[in-house]
């Protein structure tokens, strides 16, 4: 179990989920808001917190539904075009969520289906991370998740220190230089 | 400074790699006299005017500054030199030539404090830039080629500027790519248990230059 101390970990498991009741429950009738008396009836269906839902998982007093981030639409989005799947302002913990919920539910196309996303959105996201300037932050960065947004901060951070050491002491003689760029084919 | 943004990815700061890089000896032609410097990481000769000698990058740069010495260029900066490795570069899409570990800190360093040592000197910094996007771009796409089976990356004759630049980026993704990928192999060895023993592979290495 990464971080109990991990503040992103945290506040992922801060996701809901939607289960079904294996047994019924009383005195938590605060769960299901559609509920007279103050229990939980056997095979109703609620939405918890995923921390939640994990243990009462882990005591077989649930069963979890897979949540709609990783059902059909979003696979067949993600088979259209990965990176412009927007993960940042729907499901921002993506990876991470899915992860963890990998074990617990029975399909095993999770997994796989996680990789080949990020594997997607990784090939797109590397170029444009090298070379995004400090200030303009360009909009494919609010689609992406806190994970990939982790990664992308990293080469934008190292990058443009670089390029302000680079030009420390050297103040306008730098732009004779900028002239000469030309991109260099490879292939 | 090292490791204070990121504690589990420890990264420099590029001053801290030219701090590094000043280390690398140097030749220069004092045009003083002064007697010789005892110093913890060694002894630096007796300073004769116009008898060249090595001294560390550092302490050319300080002496530079004062007026004290010219630095002598090294050889590998020369614009014949340069030219070849930048025509190198181009020609193979895969590989890195081999250049001084420190070249981008030691030729920022001259370009800035001995500008008038060098022959031809924009001609030199336009040159080494060149290299220097040629390489970072070559860095780039091979990068892309990493997959999640991918347990080490190879990277022959890089400096230490561009280590550092991709550091950070390299070590997360693999981890990303890591932490993805384990757990699924062992699940999926679990349903198709009956195809083959589970053996512990290492996967193909990814070399950025072709074997």
């Amino acid at each position: 179990m990464p971080g109990y101390y991990d503040i992103s970990d945290i506040l992922m498991e801060d996701e809901a989920v939607s289960v079904v009741f294996h047994v019924g429950a009383n005195g938590v009738g605060l769960l299901d808001p559609g509920t007279e008396t103050n229990s939980v009836e056997k095979g109703a269906k609620i939405d918890l917190p995923f921390w939640l839902a994990h243990e009462l998982c882990r005591r077989r007093a649930v069963s979890i539904t897979i949540p709609s981030c990783f059902g059909q639409k979003m696979k067949k989005d993600v088979q259209a075009d990965a990176a412009c799947v927007d993960l940042g302002t729907r499901y921002p913990y993506f990876y991470e969520f899915g992860c963890k919920l990998f074990p617990l539910v029975g399909d095993k196309s999770i997994g796989p289906f996680l990789r080949h996303t990020f594997a997607n959105r990784y090939k797109e996201m590397l170029s444009k991370s090298h070379t995004a300037s400090l200030n303009a932050i360009p909009k494919f960065v609010l689609r992406l998740s806190k994970e990939e947004y982790q990664l992308f901060e990293a080469a934008r951070s190292s990058m443009v220190e670089f390029k302000k050491w680079r030009v420390r002491d050297l103040g306008l003689m730098k732009t004779t230089i900028v002239g000469h760029k030309r991109k260099t084919d490879l292939h | 400074m090292a490791g204070q943004t990121d504690h589990s990815i420890s990264i420099f700061s590029a001053a801290e790699v030219e701090f590094i890089a000043e280390d690398e000896m140097i030749e220069i032609v004092p045009n003083i006299r002064m007697n010789a410097l005892n110093l913890l990481c060694g002894d630096f000769g007796p300073f004769l005017p116009q008898i060249p000698c090595t001294v560390p990058l550092w302490l050319a740069v300080a002496l530079k500054k004062r007026g004290k010495c010219s630095i002598r260029t090294p050889d590998w900066m020369s614009v014949e030199k340069l030219t070849q490795v930048l025509e190198a570069e181009r020609e193979s899409p895969r590989e890195f030539q081999p250049l001084p570990f420190h070249y981008v800190e030691i030729s920022r360093l001259l370009l800035d404090h001995a500008h008038d040592d060098i022959p031809e000197v924009y001609m030199v910094r336009s040159l080494i830039e060149d290299i220097r996007n040629v390489r970072f771009h070559k860095v780039e796409s091979g990068l892309e080629t990493i997959s999640g089976r991918t347990h080490a990356v190879k990277l022959k004759n890089l400096s230490a500027m561009e280590v550092n630049l991709v550091r950070p980026f390299m070590a997360r993704v693999l981890q990303a790519f890591y932490k993805h990928d384990s757990p699924e192999m062992v699940q999926q060895a679990d349903t198709s248990a009956s195809k083959r023993p589970q053996v512990v592979d290492r996967g193909p290495r990814r070399d950025l230059r072709p074997r």
